[in-house]
């Protein structure tokens, strides 16, 4: 067809998706969408095949075009023009059951042509924790409602005993309302446009361009992967829930034109939360896969046809009914997704030609803190510390990782102003800031996490609680290239209050110097009341390269900067600094002995 | 003629090399970490990190026997094995 016409149509298809993102965070009342960019939007043909996948959390491309797939499934021959329809089970295809998926046709002229799909983490989802991450769960059902499917607007038509029936089952129902109703008109949003797309070139152009699409996509991928030596890729993290371990082990197969995934040799199942669905596991693989590997190609099912998953059943990454799933998608997802981009990034960087393109692995361990209580007005208030979208940027080939600078899997996420926080909930920070010595090491730095640390305040109850979850603090997940270090690790510390210096901590600036018997936490219920504080620290970017090859006045200038101490300076970097000056002459020393350890260590083993 | 493993390594001749002092490591196609010189560190031990690091998780590091160059590294528990990468002859 005539490129300019496949072109302009692709970019209107592009930006069909980009209005849809507007208006859900336009509607939207949450933070998490607003801020954290904790939502996605994407289009299908009318079988379901994916169409164009855009920015958002990128975990939920694969597992919305299962969703679509599965609604067309169910609801064969009752699909109509104006129709709506609400997924969220884990084990149909979503992640987990807080992040709700609405798919919803789009008809031209009275003929299903398309779809469009889109996401948001709602306000609740009436788990038995607040928020929809349920640390406590035992199983799938405890953690609030799941659907398969189910029609929520029938011919343009809101079905109000549906509507009344879900908002029944969760806490804040007004909140969880706006959330939908923000996915509502996100969907008509696609959908109008869509239809103003296909009258503007025709059916049979729009047709054509969509099955080019996925086409050119899959063909442009299998070019891509022949260019690459074949060859396998190994990676591994670890993660703990209340002191047991768990691994996520992987295997990347490149053939010819193919890449296999293999997790064989995964911890078995949990009965914590962390686990993933087998969609899941899909979602945290491609996750890195689509911005590494394709870049400048269209996210749609083109890019799915090379790739083969291998999974077992009854582990971590696929785990069976009723194992709870609530904390997946900071659990045993984000591992998936860490181990993808690891393996990819190696294969990438066994190419000249793509060395520019990989990339130690960014902000591995999502906190997942969920702020529940009165607020300071004595109405109620759920929400995430968006501080978990804030992340850290891994190094590359050429340069350090972009310091908070976010996550691969969620380009456009960021965090809430210290005064959005303080104003929805009756809580004061002491200090938000960049983390010293978090950022991997390596010839190129890891970007670098951050900390904060909360009070109380203002609060009618005295305080608030919260829900923790995620992947705990006993592992570094941000695994480096070429030799680079891990990014530092996450912790969580609850600061127990010492009553007869509470009011130290009004300006305490660093966790050791607020007063109180400080106890690290990683998973359940904790109170945030009276003159306690909660102290959360979270990960940097992995690094690249040798840190002995780092440009000395580099690391002086992290020195100043706070990024890193001078104890790190020496001891990782071999950098000795006086005076604010590096100490040519003792580096090279330095630098000489720490390399000649990595033959001692090798000696003393044997 | 020489082509790309990794950032740090080449083959050369059908052996894995040192990509900075072109040392022969191991044949290609085959795990080489266990031919590297391998120092060991614990995470516990870095700048940077806290109180509740695992006490035994560790970062291996693997160098060139010849020229010392650092060629890569894998966080690991003692009991693991070595993560290995290879590129098919």
């Amino acid at each position: 067809m005539d490129p300019i016409t496949f072109s302009i149509i692709r970019h209107r298809l592009y930006r069909v998706v980009e209005e849809a993102v507007i208006t859900l965070k336009h509607v939207s009342g949450s933070a998490i969408t607003n801020e954290g960019h904790d939502l996605m939007v994407s289009l299908y043909e009318a079988d379901g095949t994916l169409l164009l996948g855009g920015v958002g959390f990128l975990h939920h491309l694969t597992s919305a075009a299962e969703a679509c797939k599965s609604i067309i499934r169910r609801f064969d021959g009752d699909v109509h023009e104006g129709d709506l329809f609400l997924l969220n089970d884990p084990f149909t295809a979503a992640l987990h059951t807080s992040d709700i998926y609405l798919v919803s046709p789009i008809h031209y002229k009275g003929e299903l042509i398309a779809w469009s799909a889109c996401f948001v983490h709602v306000y609740d989802i009436g788990a038995m924790n607040p928020g929809g991450f349920a640390p406590d769960a035992v199983d799938v059902f405890s953690e609030g409602f799941s659907s398969p499917g189910l029609k929520l607007v029938d011919r343009g038509n809101l079905r109000q005993d549906v509507w009344d029936t879900l908002l029944n089952m969760v806490r804040g129902p007004e909140m969880v309302a706006l959330d939908l109703r923000s996915m509502i008109a996100c969907n008509n949003v696609a959908k109008d446009r869509m239809v103003a797309l296909v009258e503007k070139y025709g059916l049979p152009t729009f047709q054509e361009t969509c099955k080019s699409l996925v086409t050119q996509s899959e063909s442009r991928l299998r070019e891509r992967l022949r260019e690459l030596p074949d060859g396998s890729w190994q990676s591994r993290q670890y993660f703990d829930v209340k002191g047991e371990v768990y691994k996520v082990l992987l295997k990347m197969t490149k053939k010819d034109d193919e890449l296999t995934f293999d997790f064989t040799g995964s911890s078995p199942q949990s009965k914590y939360s962390v686990n993933c669905t087998k969609w899941a596991s899909l979602g945290g693989l491609f996750a890195p896969l689509f911005p590494l590997l394709c870049y400048d190609i269209t996210w749609n099912e083109g890019v799915i046809r090379p790739i083969k998953v291998i999974a077992p059943e009854g582990s971590i990454v696929n785990c069976t009914k009723p194992s709870p799933v609530s904390v997946a998608t900071v659990g045993a997802i984000q591992s998936v997704n860490n181990a993808a981009c690891t393996t990819i990034a190696k294969m990438l960087a066994s190419h000249d030609k793509y060395e520019d393109q990989t990339s130690a692995v960014w902000h591995a361990n999502h906190f997942a803190v969920f702020m529940f209580g009165k607020n300071q007005r004595g109405g109620d208030a759920i929400g995430i510390l968006t501080e978990t979208f804030a992340g850290a940027g891994g190094a590359r080939t050429f340069a350090d990782g972009v310091d908070i600078g976010g996550e691969i899997p969620n380009p456009i996420s960021r965090m809430a102003n210290v005064e959005t926080v303080e104003a929805m909930f009756p809580v004061r920070y002491l200090f938000r800031r960049r983390l010293k010595d978090s950022g991997g090491g390596g010839e190129f730095r890891g970007g670098t996490g951050g900390e904060i640390a909360l009070v109380p305040h203002d609060a009618p109850d005295g305080g608030m609680h919260y829900v923790l979850s995620g992947k705990g603090s006993k592992f570094p997940q941000s695994e480096g290239l070429n030799g680079g270090n891990p990014g530092a690790l996450n912790d969580y510390v609850w600061v127990h209050s010492d009553d007869s210096k509470a009011s130290h901590n009004c300006f305490s600036q660093s966790l050791s110097s607020i007063p109180g018997e400080k106890e690290s936490i990683s998973w359940g219920v904790f109170p945030l009341m009276g003159n306690d504080a909660l102290y959360v620290r979270w990960n940097g970017g992995g690094g690249v390269g040798d840190s002995l090859d780092r440009e000395p006045s580099a690391v002086l200038s992290d020195v100043i900067n706070s990024l890193i101490s001078p104890e790190a300076a020496k001891e990782i970097y071999g950098v000795v600094i006086s005076n604010n000056l590096v100490d040519e002459a003792k580096t090279i020393e330095l630098r000489n002995s720490l390399k000649s350890e990595r033959v001692d260590a090798k000696a003393s083993q044997k | 003629m020489s082509t790309r493993q990794s950032g740090t390594l080449v083959i050369n001749d059908g052996f894995t090399c040192c990509a900075k002092c072109s040392a022969k490591i191991g044949p290609s196609g085959q795990p080489w970490k266990q031919l590297a010189a391998v120092s060991v560190i614990k995470v516990s031990e870095i700048p940077g990190s806290t109180s509740s690091t695992h006490q035994n998780v560790e970062i291996r590091h693997f160098s060139c026997p010849k020229c010392l160059t650092l060629l890569d590294s894998e966080t690991a528990l003692p009991e693991d094995p070595f993560l290995d990468d290879v590129i098919s002859n």
